[in-house]
């Protein structure tokens, strides 16, 4: 986007004038770096193909003749693919919660003066930063009261946590930067804050509303947590099927690649479709 | 959409970010503000502050899930002083500050390196690429991650040790032994946190104003004089803000590390998270657990707090 | 055992008086065709055949069983959390010998009672003598009731690899630690190749604690507690057993704190160790060719013996009936219980991989399997307590777990570690109100 835009044009102007051996530098810097970032996940998904033999041979092997049977299993016989489907559910119901009930809040934040806003607007940021295991050990004590234990909605309402803050923090930013001139003329001809907010600011504030849905819907996917601590197996997601390997007497490492993969692969390609945004999210609010 | 980047010169340090909003709002009445403010106050409030009540009560009592027929008598400040008096929960906790002290000033140094290389002009596919590369690790499940640790450093057929063997070392046992431990969680979160830096850096080097740069690099070859006088001052917000987040993540860090060393060797990676996820689900003491998840999060909001008044600005 | 008479004799006055035939699984399971159960079971041999069978009891009985295979690791965590949330989830709990306390007294099982005492879900030769005596007292009883019955039974044994052995020039395998450590210790170790005397599972957990840290307490004349709950850590016989570990640690691989069960078992497997002490489970896993490359010089014999004789490990768990599931559920797991561990089943479960706790069923397989006579002997003899089998054994292992790998790692002297370990675990026994006469003195 601007970056981009930006770099490119620098690009241009600049390529004449780079020395060689200079560019050589940065092309090997830019190779380490591309290395350095896709390494582990490549070696995952090799180790995902290979067989046991092979994903246990010492020295490891670099080239081997790919197999599908790790899959297979993990999908059929450890029923990661259910896993999926329930991350999927909580992490898009949440999102869509999150941004239906952060989304005004924002827009009030960024629009209203009012008492206490600051310590208002700090509550909600604060909740970003607290540790998930202080909420897990009382929520677990609350949820088994409600017999909630295993359910889709009660990590749905506990991933609020996460979710609701990323909403508010990138959206209120978002509201602030559109002109109250807009919404003046419009409530100067009757219409109420609400039709306003809906009407006019929403649409506007589309892009970080979209960015911060992106985040809330990859930190709800990839939570393990309350996961771990509230799912049993109706509700079991994705992250909690990687713990699943943690003992036994023979780690088929094939395997565990290939959940792995499973577990990633989804959220890699969303975050890569979205990367643009992706980039832009974290410039904004610097949320995560 | 991508011609509404106004949200990023609101990052810029010379913006203010309080001209937008201006004193207009102010004349508003507060009941609009209620009804929009009140379902996500409701909501948060539900599922962050009555369960952080429920903790603060079990914390006076004694408390263990696993005795269900015991009596859970008032004990007072019995649990609180039972963590503070407790050298396995400082352990934990010098053990997570220590890891901070590791990871963030390679992860801000690596970062910048990043950002630079990515930033300095030519070769633009491969800098493109290389960018949409940084997306892989920050969108990995942070489990994957430790399983990911236990394959790359596993005593026998990782690739870490086959790593070693090309420079002539021995293999070693990175997961057997407690400083290689430590330092192979501290691998693992930096290769999957500066990515993240380096994108918040890379972002703050856009902003510098492209006449400048171009005239300073007329100027001078100094690559680090152009660094420390011109692209430094673009950096420093975000800096700021890496150094928030990591704090925050470093203190929350559970995931990775328990899949990939469940805390061991022995207590070598045992961080403050793990320690009370063990208390409270091994042991099942919820007393002492609710005292030390409330002075883990007394000590979260007090460095929050102080983070958030340091640098950002508030609404 | 007398109980079981009167429901042998209350079974077949039924029958006679009924005139209907003998009791068979059949008719006792056709009230509840088309119940489902759950289990939770282990990624361990004995699980994998218990599933091999369990088809048969399906198609026999309509009874249709689920299970859930969990990490040893967290399989106390996911039932106490089961139970504690009156989950319901779980109808065939899996019990390991030091659950069976905190289980039986929370009031987590049935007692068998309950349906031993029931002539339609009895079945005659249900015969609880035919268990190895060790294995029901501890895996299934607690304060004289009996809840489970003993499903997947280990004894440590030595598993060595005779070759390596011949090679450094021992016809036998040691008989005693000492001779262990000073003898075939040194011989047999080789960094430079790779090769090591011995291992330990020794990884923070109960791997660390009953494994590592227990094992070398009963041998040498140590135990954990005294007979008035107090520590024994600081006795001269537990200080030296624990002293003798850190020794030993120079014979075993570096990194043997994070060796678990299957690190051990795949360094003998793979021929970098010469010895293990493992759990007998592991015969399967060892003798299976597509794991093990020391198939054939693989030799078992019972763990070295100590300055206080042969004390091996024992462990095991025994499968129990939840007291929340409602009473379809509970007559349908208890016939899945009595079937899987019932001495018809005893052989079909020995090949299938599993480890029975029938005494008849191993009549005949000593030449078969090699695990077979010394496993039996360790049983003949044996510590039921091994590990205190009450419901604070939870937190002391932890405990343990911790300071036993820190003492390990040198990070603190034996001395202060087990210190550390006496005065934390009294305060939780003292909490506990063991030393206040409030509590019997179970273990």
């Amino acid at each position: 986007m601007a970056a981009s835009s930006t770099a490119a044009g620098l690009e241009t102007e600049a390529a004449g004038r780079a020395p060689v051996a200079a560019t050589v530098w940065h092309f090997l810097a830019l190779a380490a770096i591309f290395v350095f970032s896709v390494f582990p996940f490549y070696w995952m998904v090799t180790t995902s193909l290979k067989s046991q033999a092979d994903a246990l041979a010492n020295p490891p092997v670099w080239l081997f003749t790919p197999t599908l049977e790790h899959y297979a299993a993990a999908l059929f016989t450890k029923e990661v693919g259910a896993t999926l489907v329930n991350s999927l559910i909580v992490g898009t119901a949440t999102t869509v919660l999150a941004v239906g009930l952060g989304t005004p809040a924002a827009y009030a934040l960024a629009r209203f003066e009012f008492r206490g806003k600051r310590d208002l607007w700090f509550w909600f940021i604060s909740n970003r930063m607290v540790s998930p295991i202080v909420l897990a050990v009382p929520f677990f004590l609350v949820a088994r009261s409600l017999s909630l234990i295993d359910t889709h909605l009660v990590l749905i309402l506990l991933y609020l946590t996460f979710t609701l803050p990323i909403v508010v923090w990138i959206c209120t930013d978002q509201f602030r930067g559109i002109p109250p001139e807009l919404e003046e003329a419009a409530l100067l001809d009757g219409a109420s804050r609400f039709t306003v907010f809906r009407r006019i600011s929403l649409p506007l504030a589309m892009p970080g509303i979209a960015v911060s849905a992106i985040f809330a819907f990859i930190f709800s996917w990839n939570e393990l947590l309350f996961a771990l601590v509230l799912t049993r197996s109706q509700a079991r997601t994705a992250p909690v099927a990687a713990t699943s390997f943690m003992s036994g007497y023979e780690l088929p490492w094939g395997e565990i690649m290939a959940t792995g993969t499973l577990i990633v692969l989804p959220m890699i390609v969303f975050a890569l479709i979205v990367s643009g945004r992706l980039v832009q999210g974290l410039t904004m609010g610097a949320v995560k | 959409m991508a011609t509404t980047v106004d949200p990023l010169p609101a990052e810029g340090p010379t913006e203010d970010p309080m001209g937008a909003a201006g004193p207009r709002p102010g004349r508003m009445r507060l009941s609009p503000a209620v009804w929009f403010l009140a379902p996500a106050v409701l909501a948060l409030a539900a599922v962050g502050i009555y369960p952080l009540g429920v903790a603060v009560v079990n914390s006076l009592h004694r408390y263990n899930l696993a005795r269900p027929n015991a009596p859970t008598p008032f004990v007072g400040l019995d649990n609180y002083v039972a963590v503070l008096s407790d050298p396995s929960f400082w352990g934990a906790v010098g053990r997570t500050f220590a890891f901070l002290a590791l990871v963030l000033p390679a992860e801000l140094a690596l970062g910048v390196l990043f950002a630079l290389a990515l930033h300095r002009p030519g070769l633009g596919l491969m800098r493109a690429l290389t960018r949409v590369a940084l997306v892989i690790p920050i969108a990995t499940t942070y489990a994957v991650v430790g399983l990911i640790g236990r394959l790359i450093f596993n005593r026998q057929f990782g690739v870490a040790n086959q790593a070693l063997s090309w420079v002539g070392l021995p293999p070693v046992d990175w997961l057997g032994d407690p400083t290689l431990a430590f330092v192979a969680i501290a691998i693992m979160d930096v290769w999957q946190w500066t990515p993240f830096c380096a994108l918040i850096l890379l972002a703050g080097l856009t902003m510098v104003p492209r006449e400048t740069e171009e005239a300073a690099r007329l100027e001078t070859t100094s690559a680090w004089s152009i660094f420390r006088h011109l692209q430094l001052p673009y950096l420093l917000p975000g800096i700021t803000a890496i150094l928030i987040l990591r704090t925050a993540d470093v203190l929350k860090l559970f995931d990775a590390v328990f899949v990939m060393t469940r805390g061991g060797p022995g207590t070598a990676t045992e961080l403050i998270s793990i320690y009370v996820q063990r208390v409270a689900f091994r042991v099942f003491d919820q007393g002492l657990a609710s005292a030390q998840a409330v002075i883990l999060l007394v000590i979260t909001i007090v460095l929050s707090r102080l983070y958030i008044k340091f640098v950002y600005r508030e609404v | 055992m007398r109980h079981t008479l009167t429901s042998l004799a209350a079974a077949a006055v039924l029958t006679f008086a009924g005139g209907a035939s003998a009791w068979t699984l059949k008719e006792a399971a056709a009230p509840y065709k088309g119940t489902t159960i759950k289990a939770i079971f282990l990624d361990r041999p004995g699980y994998a055949a218990a599933q091999k069978l369990i088809p048969q009891f399906e198609q026999e009985t309509g009874i249709k069983v689920t299970w859930e295979v969990i990490p040893y690791e967290s399989s106390r965590e996911r039932q106490v959390l089961n139970f504690a949330s009156q989950g319901g989830e779980v109808d065939v709990a899996l019990v390991d010998v030091v659950w069976i306390g905190e289980f039986a007294s929370n009031g987590w099982l049935v007692p068998i009672n309950k349906f031993t005492s029931d002539p339609k879900l009895a079945d005659p030769e249900l015969n609880l003598k035919g268990f190895f005596p060790i294995l029901l007292e501890s895996f299934g009883t607690w304060n004289k009731e009996v809840y489970g019955l003993p499903f997947d039974n280990y004894s440590g044994l030595m598993f060595y690899n005779k070759c390596m052995l011949e090679e450094a020039g021992f016809k036998e395998p040691p008989k005693t630690w000492d001779e262990l450590l000073n003898t075939y210790g040194p011989k047999l170790t080789k960094p430079e190749k790779n090769q090591y005397a011995f291992a330990l599972q020794s990884r923070r957990g109960e791997t660390q604690s009953a494994d590592s840290f227990m094992r070398v307490l009963w041998p040498f004349g140590g135990s954990l507690l005294n007979d008035k709950f107090r520590s024994n850590l600081m006795s001269a016989e537990s200080q030296k057993g624990l002293e003798f570990r850190q020794q030993l640690m120079k014979y075993m691989p570096p990194g043997i704190v994070d060796y678990d069960h299957a690190e051990a078992v795949n360094a003998l497997a793979q021929g970098n160790v010469a010895m293990i002490t493992e759990w007998s489970a592991f015969y399967s896993t060892l003798m299976d060719p597509t794991k093990s490359k020391v198939k054939d010089c693989l030799a078992i014999t019972t763990e070295p013996a100590g300055p206080a004789g042969l004390k091996p490990a024992l462990g095991g768990f025994s499968l129990a009936v939840s007291s929340q599931s409602p009473a379809a559920k509970q007559a349908a797991s208890w016939l899945l219980i009595q079937w899987l561990t019932s001495a018809k089943m005893a052989v079909p479960y020995i090949e299938a991989g599993g480890v029975s706790g029938r005494v008849d069923a191993y009549k005949g397989l000593e030449d078969k399997y090699q695990f077979v006579k010394p496993m039996v002997a360790s049983w003949q003899g044996g510590v039921p307590d091994y590990r205190p089998r009450f419901p604070e054994w939870a937190s002391i292992t932890e405990i343990v777990a911790e300071w036993g790998t820190r003492i390990m790692l040198n990070e603190v002297s034996v001395k202060d570690g087990a210190a550390a370990i006496g005065q934390r675990m009294e305060a939780v026994l003292q909490e506990a109100g063991y030393y206040e006469g409030k509590k019997p003195l179970l273990k």
